[in-house]
């Protein structure tokens, strides 16, 4: 038996016991996730939120996490609403606050999808490293240069760094404090000095000099009345 | 004849930046035309007060993104004027490869882009795709290859990471600097069809000339771009620490950003000025082209400006393959940096960029923190020559259509290849009772 279902207003077949997001992926719509992973059947566990679709008709209408999403017959599902972006940019948001953003040492740093996501969705949380391939082999603090890389907000693809020039800090200091807190504890672990951190950290807009300055602070790397 | 004209193009289109032209004509003369720079103030000099000697430059380079390579070199200049730092000579020649492929770069957008469409007498370039995509092709071709040269010199096509205090931050290897010179071999062709394609549109050129001060770094070395004095065709030559009083700053309503004047009541820099003055030290292949194409110095028509930058792509290019070959001969060298201990005082750095003289002037304290800062960037010395320039040239149109009048005045405009954001200095604060 087949049943049909509307992605987008666009008809696609599907099996009953599928749910919407692998008939999706399998009909080539984009849909963003964290846990969904389509070689383990039981691990659908809508646990990050990210695959969020609309039910606009033949279910009950609202948000859902399409990876829990039963297909039926004649459910229409929308991918791309503007509620589902909203939703979706939430969801990075949150996951970016709690995120430590670690990607010096993170084991799958590189083939991680959330700075892709973070960037989609118009939240450049992620530091230049996200973006750098010099993560584990050959990273410039390694190496005794003060790359500005673990607290500049990425999004340039890490032109500079990945071609052996330091982060410069353009796209100025990373505004979750403690995503900046795991980038300025990365550099002060490179044996970089306060006072060298924060007077690079100088080339940055007045806010995020001021915001360098608080989490070094609040990490009792500097202490208060300390000032460049 | 147009005997009555309320003539306002507003934000002039293909410049850098806003500006508006005004012409009103009443009763068959010109009552009043004017050049006026609209856009808001940049504020570079006041914000790098208080910033270390190191980030100064990467600072000033985003006063512009056409002459970022200009802007840094100038402050490299100026902060080592000011902190006694020497530099290479491979560095030198290095900076220098710099510039020439910041002209090139510059020369050929302004040109390809900004200036054929007018001398093809349509609104953009998007219609020559249709019309003459050899013509657009060459210029993409041309643009590519002088990115990719900016590129590898400077780290990045703009905003260069590659130039640092003492030097470079990394020295290109000798095979990337032999692969980038074959690029430049081959895109000689297709520089000199571009040259035909101006020759045979030479004549939609404006005739016009008026009596102008010309003002630009010259050197008895070489065509100056990087290094020289600055010269004047009316007053000979000074050294760059002087620059005050050459460029004499002041400000007018009309505009937010300052003019200049030194001799006469304006001058020009930029492509024609260094024509102009240093025309000889040009290489053999520029001096032919200018020859071919009716540009001999003292030229005092501003539309020639054009073809100064086209000379001057010539020579760029030749000049830079000559570099390179000696650089490659006398072989390159992985050079440390110098070590800097920060120190007070004052330094200019001056370096003519494809729009003109352009000068950086910093002051620092004990601690290597700038305590003043002052740029004077080409347009700037040129607005006020665009406007006496305007005030000549506008009673010559009346006889002409509206439409061919405001063509005739933006082309005039055009032609200064003006880059209105990096010059607006300016700000009135009316503050309430």
């Amino acid at each position: 038996m087949s049943l049909k279902i509307f992605l987008d207003d666009k008809e696609v077949a599907c099996k009953p016991g599928e749910n919407v997001l692998e008939v999706a992926l399998r009909n080539g719509f984009r849909i963003p996730t964290l846990c969904y992973n389509a070689l383990y059947d039981e691990n659908r566990s809508g646990a990050c939120r990210l695959c969020i679709v609309e039910v606009t008709g033949g279910g009950r209408p609202g948000l859902q996490s399409s990876c829990t999403l039963p297909v039926s017959d004649d459910l229409k599902v929308s991918t791309k609403s503007e509620a589902v972006y909203q939703a979706r940019r939430t969801v990075v948001e949150l996951l970016l606050s709690e995120h430590t953003q670690d990607c010096r040492n993170c084991p799958i740093s590189g083939a991680c999808n959330f700075a892709e996501f973070c960037r989609e969705y118009d939240l450049n949380g992620v530091p230049v490293c996200a973006e750098c391939p010099n993560q584990k082999e050959g990273c410039l603090l390694s190496r005794g240069t003060l790359c500005l890389g673990p607290i500049t907000y990425a999004n340039c693809e890490a032109y500079c760094t990945r071609r052996g020039y330091r982060c410069e800090g353009c796209h100025s200091a990373l505004g979750h404090e403690n995503v900046l807190k795991f980038g300025l504890q990365a550099l002060h672990d490179a044996g970089f000095k306060p006072d060298e951190i924060l007077k690079a950290a100088k080339i940055f807009s007045y806010d995020g000099v001021k915001r360098v300055e608080t989490v070094m602070r609040g990490m009792g790397i500097i202490s208060k009345g300390d000032k460049r | 004849m147009i005997n009555n004209l309320q003539l306002h193009v507003e934000h002039l289109t293909r410049v850098e930046g806003h500006g508006d032209i005004v012409l009103n004509v009443k009763n068959g003369s010109v009552e009043k035309v004017s050049w006026n720079v609209t856009e808001a103030p940049r504020f570079f000099e006041a914000f790098v007060r208080g910033k270390p000697y190191d980030q100064i430059a990467q600072i000033t380079s985003r006063i512009c993104g056409i002459c970022s390579i200009g802007h840094t070199l100038a402050s490299l200049k100026a902060t080592e004027a000011a902190m006694g730092i020497q530099i290479s000579d491979q560095s030198r020649e290095m900076r220098k490869l710099a510039i020439h492929a910041e002209n090139m770069q510059s020369h050929v957008l302004h040109l390809g882009y900004l200036t054929a469409p007018d001398l093809f007498g349509v609104g953009s370039v998007f219609p020559l795709v249709n019309t003459s995509l050899d013509v657009v092709k060459a210029v993409v071709s041309m643009h590519r290859v002088m990115n990719q040269f900016s590129d590898l010199i400077c780290g990045r096509t703009t905003h260069p990471v590659n130039l640092v205090l003492g030097g470079f931050w990394r020295t290109p290897s000798a095979r990337q600097i032999s692969e980038m010179r074959q690029k430049l071999v081959s895109i000689e062709p297709t520089i000199k069809q571009f040259g035909e394609l101006l020759l045979s549109k030479a004549d939609a050129l404006p005739r016009f000339t008026r009596e102008t001060e010309y003002i630009a770094l010259t050197s008895d070395e070489e065509y100056a771009l990087y290094d020289g004095d600055i010269g004047s065709t009316d007053t000979g030559t000074c050294p760059v620490e002087e620059y005050r009083k050459i460029v004499n700053e002041f400000a007018v309503p009309q505009s937010t950003a300052k003019y200049t004047r030194h001799a006469r009541d304006s001058y020009m820099v930029g492509a024609l000025a260094r024509f102009n003055l240093n025309s000889r030290r040009l290489c053999p292949a520029a001096i032919e082209w200018a020859k071919k194409l009716g540009l001999t110095p003292v030229c005092a028509n501003p539309f020639m400006n054009n073809v100064a930058q086209f000379v001057e792509l010539v020579h760029s290019r030749e000049e830079s393959v000559r570099i390179i070959d000696e650089m490659l001969s006398s072989g390159l060298k992985n050079e440390r940096k110098p070590k800097i201990k920060p120190k007070a005082g004052e330094g200019v750095g001056s370096v003519d960029v494809p729009r003109g003289i352009l000068f950086h002037d910093y002051t620092y304290d004990l601690n290597g923190i700038c305590t003043k800062a002052n740029c004077v960037i080409p347009t700037n010395q040129n607005h006020n020559n665009i406007q006496k320039d305007l005030e000549s040239l506008s009673p010559t149109l009346l006889g002409k259509t509206e439409k061919e009048i405001e063509l005739g005045l933006e082309m005039l405009v055009r032609a200064y290849d003006p880059c209105v954001s990096c010059s607006t200095h300016v700000l009135k604060v009316h503050f309430a009772p």
